[in-house]
């Protein structure tokens, strides 16, 4: 694609003040076609300087729609440094915002800061999250950043001059900026005894540096300016190791990424594939692409042709020739074994492959040689390009091992062993090595350079001691990128002002219109014990005509959440609540979520209610949509609830009431299932914890009781009921959520060692086919091996996700594992936002209050699915890595024997899972005995062979074995595992 | 998140104009000799020639009224106009929607029954476009019938409003509505074109195509019709000056 630009300004009509015109016409010529575009460009003179010293300015600042002035940000009294004594206010380039955001973020300096136009439009294109963090600074009070428009105003813009490059010209558009900025200053403080406070430009471009002298303007590079401020060397960890010189000279490791006009035709012709990559989590030395062209993944492995490929990042690849294709790893290759010897220092001899990392992989390609089986092979790719980095914070420690003691305070490099094992061990300079050591530390990737085995990086921040609760949380928090800040005052401020001591109004307030008093039903609500937010409640009566009616009723989130203040941005940020063991994050302020939204028994409070008639066969007549006040009479633990309605001396009409719904529940139960409802299983484990100290104490696996599924069931007929309502009202925008059924393909292997090891036949043409044949698979002497299976088939589906209707077709609406045609949240909106904006929706469509416009902006609509699809993942991973984490304290100092079951074999080791924890854990051969057993792998009868001295055994996939399990702590690296142990 | 910001957090827009920026309004009247009336009018880089003929005997029948003139317009894209090269044929639907609208609207502002029996032909041709286009044609219009004679009750005069709120990331009170849209954010944003007749608030044409909260609405009417004055008084003055310059040459020739 080509572009014209020509440029032209031209006077306005009338004189003063009025904006001058600049238009600027692109032509473009892409795809055979030439497109015009013409970009008008309005100059004008009413930018302020916002410094609070200037007079001018004040006198003819802009107001909004709103009669209001911005406010002025920079200070009267600017800070200096040592090299620019003098107050100042910085102006950094482009590349400073790029490379050294860490440090400018940090609370130490950096304030009085201008943002060029100019350079904040380059930093958006080049890095979105980075152009975020840049626009947060911008709004923080404290910081004093200031966004100045120097492209709009008349004295600080300039045209592209004749060949030179874009690049150029801005570098230009700073230093006019700079120079204006200071004559500026000195004019209107003319005649005033006031300091004129200088400005520096901050760049780390020699020529630019160079240019700026010539032209008189103060600058200086990032590090002599962070040198001359009071805590040089933590700022100096933080700014990106892309801006130290790399050492041309160096050999290069990897190979260099193709072209990207090569890269767009090569994916055009179809020769090249793009798709995210992920890394196993058995071998590092693996991994994987999804691609649109194959059904299945492309395996990449080795260093050499992961190339640089960091999990997450979305890739371009090349398809290997067949003769190289390979079976998919089934070897365990961990980092830490193959590299512990490796030097953290660049420049000595690096090899990509070292010695151990080409045993292995010379061991895969044995077996690939040995198999026979050709079908079984799987494409291999290499990474020839890299279309998007997903680079992000890694939590992680630093490996003691590589870590020079007594260099004191001198600058070396270090790995960083990060949390999560699927990415690389990052190489940060830092000067405070020994008193990082034993922490937990925040680092982000900068750059992979081809001449570099690992990824280079810097350092964030730190958040405390190894092991210790607080660290820990913060960092799985961040890990799973949770917001857990306390709310701001601006999100405070939307609360009632009443606080807890909010009632339900008078019935004459206007409150009540358009709402339905329920206050005299039988309502309850059933949760686990010790819940304090409560979302739904319910309740049963008789009706005149034999019919029943029932009601779900739902906290009326809505009422108190307004669309588009602080507090719905910060929910909708936020996504969801997440529950840690421990803690819950809140999606919204404690005020609403467990006490004024919460459907608290004896109190009365605003709901949303949904109204069945039902026929005694649970058959719906009809569905009503209210808002609603009601009054919960009692809220039970589930398995209070269970005592009760079991308890056959309760005949009064609560218990009643309770017991039609148990009914009722079972019967749209037994119809969902007929329907193909799928019952899967996720291992789920409570933690006691002990009450004063919250240390856990013992773990057991959680128990179900019929008023869990009581709860269930209404639930998820609510939820349908709503969804099929709003999506009437917004065929384009409704917020439904979709489980989109798995390619067949993902079931092969599962299916295949059912097959082989338990002559049992798995069928996946349907969700009901697959729910059928899962209930078939049983073993009568292991009952928890139906549940076994129901994990791992749960593990070859595909995840729900929320989407706005109009995204996809009816038919793709589905929702496979409730084998429902359509399906939203709606039930639990104190914990998420998708319920928040459906009961929004559900609202506008009953005509209770009018549409927002944020309802009907499909495009917005979207931007807040895909942030709540991603936050919902979050959580539930923050979820599990909690459990796991106190799980494992939990275990720390003992050793308990517990009976496991092998789910996954490799040729050396595997998995168990052991259901007691909930956790699964890798038994290496190398674990068995010393020196390590040789091993033989059948991959056609999934039989493990361990040719040990003593006595050789075999192990085979889903056999049940006993472990014991173990808390240990890596010397070496200082990480704390989980380590089972096979008990023979 | 879209490429571009529509409407920076400092309150500047796309082009650099603020909330309640008119783009440069530049017009001239009797462009073209060979007609009973015309005019050339550019809003930004929205640009509209306009010519009138009549009022005359009707082109046909049907044209015929017996107690006021019927008046017809002619409104044409030319191919250059966009931001693609391409033609668009006479049936095109949004053009005779256009056409139909302005027909209606110039009825309420034309003393059409001091013209009984009688047709004016509004011939539109659209240079370029780049939004409010629909504003753009009522306003030549109005500067081409005045040139060309005919009685208006008043300047009929429009002016186009968006709402920044869906689309503003931030707080919904922040959000200012726009004045005067071009295409990029006629493409994003709620928007309606409002024509008043002169500088009372009497509206005498809305247009709105997407769905907007009525609160946002009353703001963006608001501001619509402020701007609606301030373009009665660039037509105004620009009316004034062609009258003057008139009857300087007049002058000239006694
Ligand atoms: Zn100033």
């Amino acid at each position: 694609m080509t572009s014209l630009k020509r440029s032209f300004v031209a006077q306005a009509e009338e004189a003063s003040g009025a904006p001058l015109l600049s238009s600027k016409v692109f032509l473009r010529s892409g795809r055979g076609r030439c497109t015009k575009v013409v970009r008008e460009l309005y100059l004008r003179q009413d930018i302020p300087c916002s410094s609070k010293l200037c007079q001018a300015c004040t006198y003819n600042a802009p107001t909004d729609a709103n009669g209001k002035i911005r406010p002025f940000i920079l200070s009267e009294t600017p800070a200096g440094n040592k090299v620019f004594p003098n107050g100042h206010y910085l102006i950094p380039d482009t590349n400073i915002f790029l490379n050294c955001m860490d440090a400018l973020e940090h609370k130490s300096a950096f304030y009085d800061v201008i943002v060029l136009q100019t350079v904040l439009e380059e930093v958006r294109n080049r890095s979105l999250p980075l152009y975020n963090r840049l626009r947060s600074l911008t709004k923080s009070e404290d910081k004093r950043f200031y966004v100045f428009h120097n492209d709009f105003r008349r004295e600080t813009y300039i045209t592209r001059n004749e060949g030179e490059t874009i690049n150029d010209r801005n570098d230009r558009a700073v230093r006019k900026a700079c120079t204006w900025y200071q004559a500026h200053l000195v004019s209107s403080l003319e005649g005033s005894k006031r300091q004129v406070p200088d400005i520096v430009m901050v760049s780390d471009d020699k020529e630019n540096l160079r240019l700026a002298n010539e032209e008189g303007i103060k600058c200086c590079n990032i590090r002599d300016y962070i040198n001359g401020l009071e805590n040089p060397d933590e700022l100096l960890d933080r700014i990106s190791s892309s801006t130290d010189k790399t050492d041309a000279a160096a050999t290069a490791f990897y190979a260099e990424y193709y072209s990207q006009s090569k890269i767009t035709t090569g994916l055009k012709a179809g020769l090249l594939h793009q798709g995210p990559f992920s890394t196993s989590p058995y071998n590092f030395l693996e991994g994987s692409v999804i691609t649109s062209s194959f059904d299945k993944p492309l395996i990449i492995q080795g260093r050499r042709n992961i190339n640089r490929a960091v999990q997450g990042d979305i890739v371009v690849v090349e398809v290997l020739p067949k003769e190289q294709w390979k079976l998919p790893s089934a070897r365990i290759v961990e980092e830490d074994a193959l590299t512990k010897n490796d030097n953290p220092e660049l420049g000595q001899a690096e090899q990509i492959e070292t010695e151990s990392e080409r045993l292995a992989l010379v061991e895969e390609a044995r077996r690939t040689h040995n198999s026979t089986d050709e079908n079984k092979l799987v494409p291999t790719a290499k990474v020839v390009g890299i279309v998007r980095r997903n680079w992000r914070q890694y939590v992680g420690h630093i490996d003691p091992s590589s870590v020079a003691a007594g260099r004191g305070r001198s600058q070396q490099s270090v790995f960083l062993i990060a949390m999560d094992k699927r990415i690389p061990k990052i190489r940060i300079k830092t000067r405070q090595a020994e008193s990082l050591l034993g922490q937990r530390i925040v680092v982000t990737i900068d750059s992979w350079e081809k001449t570099s085995r690992f990824p280079s990086g810097h350092f964030v921040r730190a958040l405390g001691e190894l092991e210790s609760k607080e660290a820990e949380t913060e960092a799985l928090l961040l890990e799973w990128d949770v917001q857990y800040r306390p709310f701001p005052q601006s999100v405070l401020d939307c609360l009632p002002k009443e606080g807890h001591e909010w009632r339900v109004p008078e019935k004459d307030s206007p409150l009540w219109k358009g709402r339905k008093d329920l206050r005299d039903l039988m309502v309850c609500s059933i949760d686990p014990p010790g819940c304090t937010d409560i979302d739904d409640a319910l309740h049963a009566r008789p009706l005149p005509n034999g019919n029943y009616q029932v009601g779900v009723h739902i906290a009326d989130v809505s009422h108190f959440v307004k669309p588009g203040n602080a507090m719905d941005l910060e929910a909708a940020s936020r996504g969801t609540t997440v529950y840690l063991v421990d803690k819950r994050i809140d999606m919204l302020p404690m005020l609403l979520g467990t006490d004024l939204c919460s459907l608290k028994p004896y109190v009365e409070r605003f709901a949303f209610s949904v109204l069945w008639e039902m026929t005694p066969d649970a058959e719906i007549v009809s569905a009503e949509f209210t808002k609603s006040a009601i009054k919960s009479v009692e809220a039970f633990s589930y398995e209070q609830a269970q005592l009760r309605i079991d308890d056959i001396n309760n005949q009064d009409d609560l218990t009643k009431s309770m017991r039609t719904l148990l009914d009722f529940s079972k019967k749209l139960k037994k119809r969902r299932m007929d329907a193909g409802a799928l019952n899967l299983a996720s291992p789920e484990v409570k933690v006691h914890t002990d009450s004063e100290t919250s240390d856990p104490v013992d773990v057991e696996t959680k128990q179900l009781r019929e008023t869990n599924s009581l709860v269930e069931e209404f639930m998820l007929l609510a939820n349908i009921t709503v969804a099929r309502k709003i999506y009437e009202a917004f065929p384009q925008t409704a917020m439904l959520r979709r489980h989109g059924a798995p390619p067949a393909t993902n079931f092969e292997e599962l299916q295949s060692q059912l097959r082989v090891r338990k002559n049992m036949d798995l069928r996946v043409e349907s969700s009901k086919a697959l729910a059928d044949s899962l209930d078939t698979c049983v073993d009568p002497k292991e009952p928890f091996f139906n549940t076994l299976i129901r994990i791992m088939a749960t593990r070859c589906m595909l995840s729900a996700e929320y989407f706005a209707a109009g995204a996809f077709a009816y038919p793709e609406f589905r929702h496979y594992g409730l084998a429902s045609e359509i399906y939203t949240h709606f039930t639990s909106p104190i914990r998420r936002y998708a319920d928040v904006i459906a009961h929004r929706q559900l609202a506008a469509a009953i005509e209770y209050e009018p549409v927002h416009d944020s309802l009907n902006s499909k495009s917005k609509l979207e931007g807040v699915c895909q942030n709540i699809n991603v936050r919902h993942r979050n959580a539930q991973f923050a979820g599990r890595a909690s459990v796991e984490y106190y799980v494992g304290q939990a275990l720390k100092g003992k050793v308990t024997e517990q009976e496991g079951f092998v789910m996954r074999l490799m040729s050396n080791g595997f998995v168990v899972f052991v259901a007691r924890f909930g956790i699964e854990g890798l038994i290496r051969t190398s674990d068995l005995d010393q020196p390590e057993p040789d091993a033989t792998y059948d991959d056609t009868n999934y039989v493990l062979t361990i040719h040990d001295k003593k006595k050789p055994f075999q192990v085979a996939l889903f056999d049940k074995v006993r472990v014991t399990v173990e808390m240990i702590k890596e010397e070496r690296t200082g990480k704390r595992k989980i380590q089972l142990k096979l008990v023979r | 998140m879209s490429r571009y910001e529509l409407l920076s957090p400092e309150g500047l827009r796309i082009d650099g104009r603020r909330w309640n920026d008119l783009r440069r309004v530049f017009a001239q009247m009797a462009t073209q000799p060979s007609s009973n009336g015309s005019s050339y009018f550019e809003m930004g880089n929205t640009k509209v020639i306009c010519t009138i003929q009549g009022p005359g005997e009707p082109t046909s029948r049907s044209k015929t009224i017996h107690d006021r003139c019927s008046i017809s317009v002619d409104l044409n894209y030319a191919p250059f106009s966009g931001i693609d090269r391409k033609r668009r044929g006479r049936g095109d639907k949004r053009t005779v929607e256009m056409q139909t609208s302005l027909e209606n609207t110039f009825a309420q502002a034309i003393r059409t029954t001091l013209l009984a029996r009688s047709e004016i032909i509004i011939s539109l041709h659209i240079l370029s476009q780049d939004g409010s286009v629909l504003a753009a044609c009522i306003n030549a219009t109005t500067l081409a019938l005045i040139d060309a004679g005919i009685p208006l009750t008043d300047y009929l005069v429009a002016c186009t409003s968006g709402s920044s709120s869906s689309y503003s990331t931030q707080n919904d009170e922040d959000a200012d509505p726009l004045l005067d849209v071009n295409s990029l954010e006629e493409n994003d944003l709620p928007c309606l074109t409002v024509a008043t007749l002169g500088a009372t608030d009497k509206v005498v044409l809305l247009l709105m195509e997407n769905k907007v909260n009525v609160e946002k609405l009353e703001e963006m009417l608001a501001v619509g019709i402020d701007g609606c004055k301030t373009m009665r008084r660039i037509l105004d003055t620009t009316v004034r000056k062609h009258g003057k310059e008139l009857l300087e040459k007049r002058e000239q020739l006694r």
